[in-house]
């Protein structure tokens, strides 16, 4: 049985999906995920902060573009996950 | 003899500062007589001690007071810096201050290393900092430049933006003066102790960080002590107190490495001589007053 | 003592702050709203300058090895001990070995932890805040990071007397309803021209993700200088004046402006065109990132009765919970 679970943002600030343009993403959908791993990054206060999965799971949608102004609990990315 | 020609300022601005601030704007322009009434005006505060006025900063063309509302009226403030300015009088002040040698290597290998990194951000990114303002400035050669720059002593007409950082004005006329634009776009990194300059200004950046001056050069000598483990520091953190006049000499590496080792040790003692400085002196031969003062510190 | 089993994004040891220093480049620090801090060291019975911890945006987690009153006010932050939800802007108590752990923050950016005999930090000229540009202050001069341990001043008389004494609604403040942010215009605002002053206190500004201690840096409407030959020694760009100080909450113009905020760099370059007023600078400092605000322009007398409206409040809170 597989269920949805979602990542949010745990501060204000602007997504990031990679630590430098250049590097690649820290995921894709399709990726698989273990909870701790570091998702993607906020950027606020002149700081970058990781944001880690609360989880272990799939990602099945990244809900935000990179760069994106995001909120306190705005939703991230969706993972699908075993019960 | 050239002399400093006198400024006749305008009439001072005074503007609140929201609730608890009053900041008085001397003259837009730049000039010892701005400079030199606002560090008078705020020694005598300073000395008045008066109730509810709790920050007083002088600055290079004006200064700034910061007070409670609930023990002094704005309108007070305003009154009472008005009736001290008529109190004080250019002609008959002179205070006691110091004089320090101040050694820069300029030219270094860390200035000179950040400045290549961020010749995007400059005006002139086929020159070097001190090539741009020498020929700006009408100088042959670096060289030259670089005597003029050490030639004859800055005074320190304020400090702040960070802990430390003192803005040095040369003691020269103003046809003698250097004047350089800031970077067009801010550097986000200059090493502590760059030797930098902006406007008519020399700055001494007391930490690493972010930086708009042109680099010329770094001083071994430190104007941030935050642990105050040399002995120039034990009364504050911070070096240059406004009015000291700062007297930059060119060193060689060798000599650099010299006096970090002493810095780092903990046993560098600053060359200071205590002096005071007679405005009105130094208006009628800049170049003779300062021959007497850097006399005094020379021996 | 408390230990930190979680840090929070940003959280700093602060107090009402570091004064007489300004002329050398030292800010004041302290609390980002005074009025939040104040309000839970009443709560706890302390002297309203004990250090509290500022947690912006993101709640910490703290273990206590001994029972404490704790209160926490500022920003909405869920928080629990052990579990157990508790009330802000309340006086609480915490038993030896419990953790107190707070979420981030929903209404205003910015929550105080207000402990029972303050957080006793090494006090540096007079003042427990932390500076964490030049790493002065506070908790070894930085933010708080997981295993710190902090000591803890001697509790007050009565202070367990007062727990579950809490701060009446009507005192709180709804921080994300208010956007509009008093400011006294003047300084060099001589160097903009009419019709952009006209737009800075009509057009909203949004708060950039830059935003911190130092300065609250805005975006809005584009800013317009009056043309001028640039003053000897001010520097070649419109925007430059001939260095001069900047008073805490003020609004420098690079380009686009930034409002000066208890870390504050003392002084510059940059023409300043007005200054939050104190009570103000307290609601600024609970904007998060993104967020819209208008500024409202008011005299000096106005800004002086604001403060003493606020000084009021204060009275009130503290008397209500005698």
């Amino acid at each position: 049985m597989s269920t949805e679970h979602t990542i949010t943002a745990p501060m204000p600030g602007v997504f990031y999906r990679q630590s430098d343009p250049t590097d690649d993403p820290f995921v894709e959908v399709g990726d698989d995920v273990s909870k701790g791993e570091t998702v993607c990054l906020v950027g606020v206060m002149k700081n970058f902060h990781d944001v880690t999965s609360d989880a272990d799971g799939t990602v099945s949608e990244i809900l935000v573009e990179n760069e994106d102004a995001i909120d306190v609990g705005d939703a991230l990315i969706v993972l699908e996950t075993e019960e | 003899m050239s002399t400093i020609e006198r400024v006749t300022l305008p009439d001072p601005r005074y503007e609140f500062g929201g609730d608890d601030h009053v900041f008085v704007e001397l003259d837009e322009a730049m000039s010892f007589d701005a400079n030199f009434e606002a560090m008078a005006i705020t020694q005598q505060l300073r000395k008045k001690d008066i109730d509810g006025i709790f920050e007083i900063c002088p600055a290079n063309a004006s200064y700034m007071v910061r007070f409670e509302p609930e023990t002094i009226d704005p309108h007070t403030v305003v009154e009472t810096l008005k009736s001290v300015a008529e109190e004080t009088d250019l002609s008959e002040y002179q205070w006691d201050t110091r004089i320090v040698d101040f050694p820069v290597l300029y030219e270094d290998e860390w200035t000179h290393e950040t400045l290549m990194r961020f010749r995007d951000n400059h005006q002139d990114p086929d020159a070097t900092d001190l090539e741009y303002s020498a020929q700006l400035n009408g100088f042959d050669s670096v060289d030259e430049f670089i005597d003029a720059h050490a030639g004859a002593p800055h005074m320190v007409t304020m400090v702040g933006f960070v802990p430390g950082l003192p803005w040095c004005f040369q003691m020269v006329p103003k046809d003698e003066q250097i004047e350089v634009p800031k970077y067009v776009q801010p550097r986000t990194d200059t090493p502590s102790r760059a030797v930098g300059y902006g406007g008519a200004f020399t700055a001494i950046y007391p930490v690493q960080g972010a930086g708009g001056y042109q680099l010329y050069g770094r001083t071994p000598l430190e104007v941030l002590d935050t642990d105050q483990n040399l002995a120039d520091f034990a009364e504050s953190m911070v070096f240059p107190q406004p009015g000291d006049i700062l007297d930059f000499r060119r060193i060689d590496r060798t000599e650099y490495d010299e006096i970090r080792e002493q810095i780092e040790a903990g046993t560098y003692e600053y060359t200071i001589e205590s002096v005071s400085f007679s405005p009105e002196e130094f208006f009628a031969d800049p170049h003779g007053y300062n021959e007497m003062l850097t006399e005094v510190l020379r021996g | 003592m408390i230990t930190v089993s979680r840090p929070g994004v940003l959280s700093t040891v602060q107090d009402l702050g570091r004064f007489g220093q300004y002329h050398i480049g030292m800010p004041p620090s302290g609390a980002m709203d005074p009025f939040a801090h104040r309000v839970g060291n009443y709560l706890v019975g302390n002297d309203e300058d004990a250090a509290t911890i500022e947690m912006t945006y993101q709640g910490g987690a703290f273990e206590f090895d001994e029972d404490r009153v704790v209160a926490l006010c500022g920003a909405t932050m869920a928080a629990t001990i052990d579990d157990e939800p508790i009330n802000m802007w309340e006086a609480v108590s915490v038993e030896a070995g419990q953790t107190l752990d707070i979420q981030y923050a929903s209404n205003g950016a910015r929550s105080y932890l207000a402990v029972a005999g303050g957080i006793d930090v090494e006090p540096l000229m007079d003042s427990r805040s932390t500076y964490t540009l030049i790493g002065l202050g506070g908790y070894e001069g930085r933010s708080l990071e997981e295993g710190d341990e902090l000591a803890l001043g001697a509790p007050p008389e009565g202070a367990t007397d007062r727990i579950g004494s809490a701060v009446d609604d009507e005192y709180i403040p709804d921080y994300d309803s208010i956007d509009s942010i008093r400011v006294v215009f003047g300084l060099c605002d001589y160097r903009l021209t009419d019709a952009c002053k006209e737009r800075m206190t009509t057009e909203p500004w949004t708060v950039t993700p830059d935003a911190d201690r130092v300065g609250y840096r805005l975006e809005g409407p584009e800013l317009e200088f009056v043309e001028r030959e640039q003053p000897f020694g001010a520097g070649t760009d419109q925007s430059n004046v001939v260095d001069l100080g900047y008073p805490v909450g003020s609004i420098q113009v690079p380009q686009q402006p930034i409002v000066l905020m208890q870390d504050a760099v003392t002084g510059g370059g940059y023409a300043t065109v007005g200054t939050v007023i104190s009570v103000d600078r307290g609601y600024l400092a609970q904007k998060r990132t993104h967020q819209e605000l208008y500024f409202e322009s008011v005299n000096v007398d106005d800004a002086v009765a604001a403060r003493k409206a606020q000084q009021e409040t204060l009275a009130a809170i503290r008397k209500s919970l005698e």
